[in-house]
């Protein structure tokens, strides 16, 4: 069987954020029982920081570390989000201007809440794998922002919302799948997906989310045990204790992968309460670091996940990753993959928690004025000029040339390199 | 297993994840949420419950119950329901 998977990999969580315990306390939430959500940080997108510049500086060292000849061969530019800006013109477009790819190229978006980066990933395994195409490359690249108002509550809606905001993140992973998976090898057809529609959360309005985040959670557990059992069904001798040395799931908070965590290990498992304590510890503690600084990123959000499990995990000799993703609405895949000592090398290189290191951290003020003024890149806007002069300090963080949006004219976007 | 039964067993899961509620007064009309309990200690609580019983539901059914009563009355209505259809 063709090898197949992640080639290359990155994540990209911009340039500004908060701390999250600061935010409920700003807020006025409950903080006695804040710290079973295992929530540290959230990336906050600033005015002149949208989706493309979050996938196009997530992808960047990607292709830049490629050969001109390698370049070429990317054949298929995938986006996978919730915050598309438009309804037709897909970001695909925009990441393969940005990122000056041969025109001899697919550019499409996909769409399922958080399960979209997941979605992307398979589709893209398929391709590789079917062959139509030997040799070719597809860039991946999921993109998440937040950046609304919560709804008020109503009939339908719950005032528990409230717990989202300090979880709401934005960033994106970019991955390059092809036929050498030096990253993460993807056992092919190792895959449970379960899939059913619920009202649980969704974007309904511009700049709006809205749902019952009771449902999303209950509705997350129980996709969570079902994907995990077709998986089962599917791979022969496949044990939720013993196959996987680590464990990478969607994470909009690191509280709600420990709950679906503790419930599959005690209905699948069998495992007593202490042994489940040591195993989250063990193999799932590390795929939760950067999400727990990062907030909900939410298609991207499994992909960075797994790329926290290999950048954190111990990969002395090849390890197995069980992976879960969920999609409100709803959708959820359990897989698989192997990673190692050179994959591990590799994505290290790209050094994203010194990334995350250099991030702003905005003050609350500062925070509260960006809600105010975020409605300047509001869905639908026609013509703006960014003002660059809004916390200023982020822009330069990262010392070395990073995209940022510039000016909306006529609907159309447009970058620069700072 | 009765309804008042299922209750004390909510309760008591109830305690285990928020141990300072031991010791409280619980009536049917008391919510877990006007307890304290946010999203993921009610998840815990109810798995914890449905593990106690047996039952093997998806626990995304258990969510419209708005206090402790209506969900011991949801809960017991579906042991009921898989009790019937073992035989």
């Amino acid at each position: 069987m063709q090898t197949v998977g992640i080639e290359a990999m990155n994540v990209y969580a911009g340039t500004a954020c908060v701390d999250v315990e600061k935010l409920a306390m700003h807020r006025g939430l409950d903080m006695t029982r804040f710290s079973n959500l295992l929530m540290k940080q959230k990336t906050v997108a600033l005015p002149y920081e949208d989706p493309i510049t979050f996938g196009v500086n997530a992808a960047k060292p990607l292709i830049d570390a490629l050969s001109a000849e390698e370049k070429d061969r990317i054949e298929v530019v995938i986006t996978c989000t919730e915050s598309a800006f438009d309804f037709g013109k897909s970001m695909s477009t925009y990441f393969h201007k940005l990122l000056g790819l041969n025109r001899n190229c697919r550019l499409f978006e996909l769409k399922n809440a958080c399960y979209s980066g997941v979605a992307g990933l398979q589709t893209a395994i398929t391709f590789i794998v079917s062959r139509v195409s030997p040799g070719a490359k597809v860039l991946l690249i999921a993109t998440d922002i937040s950046r609304f108002m919560t709804v008020e509550g109503g009939e339908g809606l719950t005032e528990d919302w409230s717990f989202f905001e300090p979880s709401s993140g934005a960033g994106a992973v970019a991955a390059l799948i092809s036929e050498v998976p030096h990253i993460f090898q993807v056992d092919v057809g190792a895959s449970g997906y379960y899939g059913y529609e619920v009202m649980d959360t969704c974007r309904p309005a511009p700049d709006k989310e809205a749902g019952d985040a009771d449902l999303s959670l209950l509705s997350y557990l129980d996709c969570c045990e079902k994907a995990f059992l077709e998986y089962q069904k599917r791979v022969e001798g496949a044990d939720l204790s013993t196959t996987f040395s680590y464990l990478a799931m969607h994470t909009p908070f690191g509280g709600m992968v420990k709950g679906a965590h503790r419930n599959i290990m005690r209905k699948i498992a069998k495992a007593s309460t202490k042994a489940i304590e040591a195993d989250f510890d063990e193999r799932v503690r590390p795929s939760l670091t950067y999400c727990q600084r990062v907030g909900n990123i939410m298609g991207a959000s499994t992909l960075m996940a797994i790329a926290s499990a290999i950048d954190h995990g111990s990969f002395d000799t090849s390890k197995r990753i069980g992976c879960f993703s969920y999609g409100s609405g709803c959708c959820s895949e359990f897989f698989s993959g192997v990673a190692g000592q050179e994959g591990q090398a590799r994505l290290r290189e790209q050094r994203i928690g010194e990334q995350l290191d250099r991030r702003y951290e905005m003050s609350m003020e500062e925070y509260d004025e960006l809600l105010a003024t975020s409605n300047v890149v509001k869905f639908g806007t026609r013509n703006a000029v960014l003002d660059s002069s809004f916390v200023p300090a982020a822009r330069t963080v990262h010392g070395k040339e990073i995209l940022f949006l510039k000016e909306i004219k006529e609907f159309h976007r447009e970058y620069e390199w700072v | 297993m009765n309804k008042e039964a299922i209750f004390e067993l909510i309760t008591q899961h109830a305690c285990t994840v928020i141990p300072r509620l031991e010791g409280h007064r619980f009536e049917s009309t008391d919510s877990l949420r006007g307890l304290g309990a946010n999203s993921l200690d009610r998840s815990e609580i109810v798995m914890m419950t449905l593990e106690s019983l047996t039952l093997d539901i998806p626990l995304s059914e258990t969510f419209r119950a708005e206090n402790i009563g209506e969900l011991a009355a949801l809960l017991h209505a579906k042991s009921a329901v898989s009790q019937t259809a073992s035989c």
